[in-house]
């Protein structure tokens, strides 16, 4: 009976081995397969069943260990030197169907074995099958050689191009066809796309079968996936601003990419995966896509308003990545390298600084990202001369641009220091906090504030600098330029006055109305005039100021002619007669004449001011004037006269014959009939910066006198002090530094009213 | 010679610049201090909007000026320079 049942045992085993042997079960029949379940029977009477299932794996491990795992990896020893794509694919597809061979011989062995043994029994796995594939995975795929992963990735690749290829051939026929299909790359004529697309869909299903597709393929498709959206986006999205590629992306890797995905992985059986796989892959799109956005950012911004689109693809890109502090670090270099050197005109950084505030507006409402952006933009903007005077310019001049839109919307200028606090923030509703990386030393509101003129003001945090720019400029339209249209002038001034409000510009007002007024004056004495039938000698046409209001003009001294004085003193006697008790100071260095010169029989006409028509006027009664004599009659410095009749020397007019002579020129080469010049604009009408402080020092001046009166000798720092505790307490005078008040009593001396002796300065005597 | 080839013709136009000024033996009106030329603390506009009258004491002031002061006199209407009656001169 023992003996039987050894025999038994030994017959059983027999049978089983030779039937999970992987070359005998490929021709597996029913009667194998009564066989085996015999056996396994008389096994499993015996408990011996599970040694079985040990064997089999045992046996299978050496297998795969010593004989397939050398011939699978020996596919690829081969290309170590390799440099033909084909070669690698080739072997590529050859290794697979090599391995899938090997595992359906064992996949029917499995099948017998699953069929026989209950699952489940062995706690370490689920079943045979998955055992296996962990086997596979661990012994053949622990490692892999560098050629194998170039194979998986010339294959992969290759595939994505003539998938691409396909699915989009049939839309662009219009364009130029190459010789090379643009998926197989070989000549149109003879294209493989559709065989390479057969074996690719053939070696996914066999490597899905195996188990291993996603092993093998995993890190290759992921790679070609994001260097194909990388490349996609730089060749379609990179320069253009003007469409929004949001929803094209997406599509597309729906449509393209994601449809190549699902041919992969077709047969795998957990499909989810894929759409796991999208929200990784809409993410890495999303990113992608953002940082070439950012990476153009600038000049993005530069383009605003046409850019819209870009900042709003670029607005959900944020929403969705996490870049935000990548953009704003990338855009204010940016700004740093492109916009804040010496090269850049002040009004260049300035329109730029409008179309970022414009467009980060647009980016971020919460203003942070501008905050934070412009910070060094605003801080060079406050160290260039001309910044005020660009922005008024840009408020002032003809014709529209994006600040004088700004300006008509009429919005009352907010200034950073007069901010409510944030509980009377209209709809509590709507609130949203702000992003938490805002400064939280700045209101939210001042930050939100949308108005660029309180922007750009805000650039130096206080109105005065502006309006006085302001008024400096319109000074100068008036009275240097003579083109002012009032109409225009006053309109201005009242979006002006919304902004920043009446007080400041009061001053301006009255100008404007000073003009006015005088138009008002002229024609009211021309009238007076012809109705006692008389007419004035030269036809005057009087701006008449209000000095208190304009800013200080310049002085120079200057007289005129006596029939031009005449005039000027016929004119003020009807202004007496017309508004009592008031009286005129002509500034006859200012102002505009309209001359008619008579030369060689041909008529020249210019605009110049009053004194080089004085100076040209002299040399009616005499040709040749020498210049210290000429600056005698004219009562005007020498220097003075020298520069003016540069004027008329440009013109051709006077020469100097011999120095310090100048004499009239006999014949005028440039001989144009109506010559109209308007004299140099560089002579501004209003006193230079550098007067106007000398002149706040005078104030300084009767004090020192006061004090050297009293205590004879002081030394410099005794003065300053003085001075501080005195004279620098009221509001309308300003400080005094050191230096200058050195300087100043420098120039002291040399006008010989100081004396300077040991270290202290005393009064001359 | 020279002369007869020259001629300073006419001036056909001169826009000439002036300021205009109080005739005033001050610069400053005596009650609100500011210059005459300028106007009175009320007022925005000089000249027309903000005159000047003088008193037959020869004292002027912004005519805002002295008509608040002497309205806010009880019984004497005084210069507030002279302390003499405050007769408007004609």
């Amino acid at each position: 009976m023992m003996e039987s049942s050894d025999e038994l045992l030994s017959k059983a085993w027999t049978v089983i081995s030779e039937q999970l042997k992987p070359s005998a079960s490929q021709n597996e029949d029913q009667l194998n397969r009564k066989e085996f379940c015999e056996a396994w029977q008389t096994l499993e009477a015996n408990n011996l069943d599970y040694i079985v299932e040990e064997w089999f794996i045992e046996t299978l491990q050496q297998d795969l260990r010593h004989r397939i795992g050398p011939l699978f990896w020996n596919f690829f020893k081969e290309l170590e030197n390799q440099t033909e794509n084909s070669a690698y694919i080739q072997k590529f597809v050859e290794s697979v169907n090599y391995l899938y061979e090997i595992t359906r011989e064992y996949r029917s062995c499995i099948n017998l074995l699953e069929s026989v043994s209950p699952l489940g029994e062995t706690a370490t796995s689920k079943n045979i099958s998955s055992l296996i594939i962990t086997f596979y995975k661990a012994i053949i795929f622990y490692t892999y050689p560098e050629t194998f992963l170039t194979s998986v990735g010339k294959y992969y690749s290759e595939a994505f191009r003539v998938f691409h290829h396909i699915n989009t051939e049939s839309h662009d026929s219009g364009e130029e066809k190459s010789p090379l299909c643009d998926g197989c790359q070989i000549d149109v004529s003879t294209c493989t796309c559709q065989e390479i697309m057969e074996t690719f869909h053939s070696v996914n299903k066999k490597l899905d079968d195996i188990g291993v597709l996603e092993k093998v393929s995993g890190a290759a498709v992921t790679s070609i996936v994001h260097s194909q959206i990388e490349s996609y986006i730089n060749t379609n999205c990179k320069g253009n601003f003007e469409t929004s590629y949001f929803e094209h992306l997406e599509k597309w890797l729906d449509t393209k990419v994601l449809g190549w995905l699902n041919s992969i992985y077709a047969g795998e059986k957990s499909h989810n995966s894929i759409s796991a796989f999208r929200g990784r892959l809409l993410h890495f799109l999303f990113e992608t896509y953002a940082n070439a956005r950012i990476e153009q950012l600038f000049m993005i911004v530069i383009d605003y308003p046409e850019s819209e689109p870009a900042i709003l693809d670029l607005k959900t890109c944020l929403e969705k990545t996490n870049l935000r502090s990548q953009l704003m670090s990338s855009l204010r270099k940016a700004l740093e390298d492109r916009l804040l050197h010496p090269g850049v005109n002040t009004t260049v950084i300035l329109s730029a600084y409008i179309s970022a505030i414009r467009s980060l507006r647009v980016l971020d409402p919460a203003g942070v990202i501008l905050e934070f952006v412009s910070e060094p933009v605003r801080k060079y903007l406050r160290s260039r001369e001309d910044t005020v005077r660009c922005i008024v310019l840009c408020l002032t001049e003809e014709g529209s641009n994006e600040l004088l839109d700004e300006l008509w919307k009429g919005q009352p200028l907010v200034l950073e220091d007069d901010t409510c606090s944030d509980e009377d923030e209209g709809d509590w509703e709507t609130w949203m906090p702000d992003p938490v990386d805002a400064d939280p030393s700045t209101t939210s509101k001042s930050r939100r504030a949308s108005d660029i003129i309180s922007m750009l003001v805000n650039i130096y945090g206080s109105k005065e600098l502006f309006v006085n720019e302001y008024r400096t400029l319109l000074t100068d339209r008036i009275l240097n330029q003579f083109n002012c249209d009032m109409d225009r002038e006053l309109r201005y001034l009242e979006m002006l006055k919304l902004r920043f409000g009446e007080s400041q510009l009061h001053y301006c007002e009255v100008m404007l109305k000073d003009v006015a007024d005088s138009k008002r004056i002229n024609s009211r004495i021309v009238q007076e005039m012809a109705l006692v039938e008389q007419k004035m000698d030269i036809d005057i046409n009087a701006l008449i100021l209000s000095a208190h209001f304009w800013p200080p003009l310049r002085e120079e001294k200057i007289t005129l002619p006596k029939e031009m004085q005449k005039s000027l003193e016929e004119y003020t006697k009807k202004f007496e007669a017309l508004k009592g008790n008031r009286t005129l100071n002509w500034k006859p260095h200012l102002g505009m004449m309209k001359i008619e010169i008579e030369h060689n029989g041909t008529n020249l006409s210019f605009s110049v001011s009053p004194v080089h028509a004085a100076i040209i006027m002299q040399f009616q009664n005499k040709a040749r004037w020498d210049v210290e004599e000429l600056s005698g009659v004219l009562q005007m410095s020498v220097s003075a006269l020298r520069r003016k009749i540069t004027y008329w020397q440009t013109q051709g007019l006077l020469k100097e014959e011999v120095p310090d002579t100048f004499v009239l020129v006999d014949e005028v080469k440039g001989q144009g009939h109506e010559v109209v010049m308007v004299e140099d604009e560089s002579e501004s009408a209003m006193a230079s910066a550098q007067q106007q402080r000398e002149e706040e020092l005078q104030v300084f001046w009767t004090y020192i006198v006061g004090m050297l009166t009293n205590l004879e000798s002081l030394p410099l720092e005794r003065i300053h002090t003085m001075l501080r505790m005195f004279a620098m307490q009221g509001p309308s005078t300003g400080e005094v530094s050191l230096p200058e008040l050195k300087g100043f009593l420098d120039r002291k001396i040399r006008e010989q009213k100081l004396v300077y002796y040991s270290g202290v300065y005393r009064l001359a005597k | 010679m020279l002369l007869d080839q020259f001629n300073f013709h006419y001036i056909s136009g001169w826009t000439a610049v002036a300021s205009w000024r109080w005739i005033a033996n001050d610069e400053n009106c005596g009650i609100c201090r500011m210059p005459f030329d300028g106007c009175c603390p009320d007022c925005k506009l000089p000249g027309d909007d903000c005159p000047l009258v003088w008193g037959q004491c020869s004292h002027c002031f912004h005519i805002h000026c002295i008509v608040k002061w002497l309205n806010s006199q009880q019984v004497h209407q005084l210069c507030p320079m002279c302390r003499q009656e405050w007769k408007f001169k004609e």
